[in-house]
């Protein structure tokens, strides 16, 4: 911005904001021309679609097509987050590019968390797949029974999921092996946020586990958006989550920061 | 075996008990446990038609990512072109990779069954267990064969972990790991009984069903055919493309 030659800088908010919506799309670009996440957000969920599908097709049992769809879908948003986020801050630090990012004049945890809202993003591509593939290949009926509020549960799970994986990527930074960590978690978060298994079929002791991980609520707002019910409180539910890990996160990045600057091993693997 | 042996401990990514422990063994954990729990919710299968199925699926995560690591990595690590040029026996180099792989797939499958059965109360035929370990041995060593099919492509292609991360989720699909096969169409059942763990599973299942006898060893036999087919394609593939990589330099572009 400028006027009559002086330049006046842009309001804090505001250049964190441009700091934040360049590195999400960024990232988004980059992140959508890998084939391990192509691989990761577009076949894996399709498989695991298929499985549950075919599943519900020959078992007892009968849910409807919709609800598998879309459990597949968060499925995928939950591997692209966990192989994406979960070394975020080690895979800067292995590309040489930790240090400059430190230094930049902005806050590290905005350039974190673009980075984290825009591999969750791509995983938005494992949703529109399982949808499309229930209604091609299964012959599902596709209609939304609140459009608006199914746009609106798939923004807030998405950046609550990307929330989650700023919180993983700077804990997972104090573990050497962090992509072991990221094999191990994909399936239990699967299976104790009922993306594909109702919560009632679960042991009750993991009842509190789901409670504070988001696609649980994500995953709920959008079955009640597409097939009828009240997705307000458990997208509110989704908000609130997205808040505590917004605070966890800045707390950790914080912590991580001090200790690497202090150590000075912000350059080592 | 025992270039085999040091390729292994050099090549294998998840070697140190900090990567053994989560990716061989938790993570398996959890599939097993996530798709039990599906088959309940869907009521299309017992929980040992799971237990099964997966355990023994599962030793294809050290046939299928094991083989690749051991042949591909070669080349990723430059450490390939050294390899080739030595007069060693190809067949040798080729097979004893594969040992290390088969026994860490034949320990997870025996973890996978071990744990099933203090969790989910999983309770083979006594009777059967000899016959029932047999299965899982051979289904090991078919999933190894097709790993060695997976890891010859790396030495022309780039990103081969690609390839072999389809494979590893297509297979839960395909084999009747998850789904029953009589539910599959046609052309899918067809495909399944030209790939790894399809009949090894189904001796397995009828094994720890206690009703073994012919078919059962009919199928683990079948099995076997299958996974000597994938290993001597996976050789003629191999030395297909150390020809065609001496030519044309192949090995030393990343």
């Amino acid at each position: 911005m400028s006027a009559a030659g002086v330049t006046v800088p842009a309001p804090q908010p505001l250049r964190w904001l441009r700091v934040l919506v360049v590195g999400w799309f960024y990232q988004l670009k980059m992140q959508a021309q890998s084939g391990f996440m192509i691989m990761t957000a577009l076949v894996q969920p399709l498989i695991f679609a298929t499985i549950a599908m075919a599943d519900q097709q020959a078992g007892s049992r009968s849910l409807p097509i919709l609800f598998y769809a879309l459990g597949a879908g968060i499925m995928g948003i939950w591997s692209t987050v966990v192989f994406g986020c979960g070394g975020v801050i080690s895979w800067q630090r292995h590309q040489g590019m930790l240090e400059p990012l430190v230094m930049a004049p902005v806050p590290f945890v905005l350039v974190l968390m673009g980075i984290t809202l825009g591999t969750a993003t791509v995983g938005l591509y494992s949703m529109g797949a399982t949808l499309l593939w229930a209604a091609v290949v299964f012959r599902a009926h596709v209609q939304l029974a609140d459009p608006l509020a199914f746009t609106l549960a798939a923004v807030v799970t998405v950046v609550s999921l990307g929330l989650l994986g700023l919180v993983m990527g700077s804990s997972f930074v104090l573990y050497r092996n962090s992509n072991s960590i990221s094999n191990m978690l994909e399936y239990p978060v699967w299976l104790v946020t009922g993306l594909l298994v109702p919560l009632s079929l679960l042991p009750g002791w993991t009842h509190p586990l789901a409670y504070v991980l988001a696609p649980t609520w994500g995953v709920l707002a959008l079955r009640a958006a597409a097939l009828g019910g009240q997705p307000l409180p458990d997208i509110g539910w989704c908000l609130l989550a997205s808040l505590a890990y917004l605070a966890l996160g800045v707390w950790l990045v914080g912590r991580v920061e001090v200790r690497a600057r202090r150590t000075a091993t912000l350059t080592f693997q | 075996m025992i270039g085999g042996l040091i390729s292994y401990r050099a090549l294998f990514y998840w070697i140190s008990p900090w990567q053994y422990v989560p990716t061989m063994l938790a993570a398996p954990l959890f599939q097993i446990l996530f798709f039990v729990y599906l088959g309940r919710s869907t009521g299309v299968g017992s929980t040992s038609f799971f237990v099964v199925g997966n355990s023994i699926q599962i030793c294809s995560m050290a046939g299928i990512y094991g083989m690749t690591m051991a042949i591909s990595n070669e080349r990723q690590f430059q450490t390939l072109s050294p390899i080739l040029a030595t007069p060693s026996n190809r067949l040798a180099i080729f097979l004893g990779r594969g040992l290390p792989v088969l026994i860490t797939g034949f320990q997870t499958t025996c973890f996978g069954f071990l744990v099933s059965a203090l969790i989910l109360g999983f309770r083979p035929a006594p009777a059967s267990l000899p016959l029932l370990l047999v299965a899982v041995v051979v289904t090991a060593a078919s999933c190894t064969g097709f790993g060695m099919a997976l890891g010859s492509v790396g030495l022309r292609v780039r990103d081969v972990f690609l390839i072999s991360n389809i494979a590893y989720f297509a297979v839960l699909l395909v084999c009747g790991v998850e789904v029953p096969l009589s539910q599959l169409p046609g052309s899918v059942r067809v495909l399944a009984q030209f790939l790894p763990l399809t009949h090894g599973i189904a001796a397995g299942r009828l094994l720890a069903a206690g009703r073994g006898g012919a078919t059962a060893i009919a199928d683990i036999l079948w099995e076997l055919a299958v996974g000597v087919a994938w290993a001597a394609f996976a050789y003629l593939l191999f030395r297909y493309f150390e020809r065609s990589g001496r030519r044309t330099g192949a090995f030393d572009r990343l």
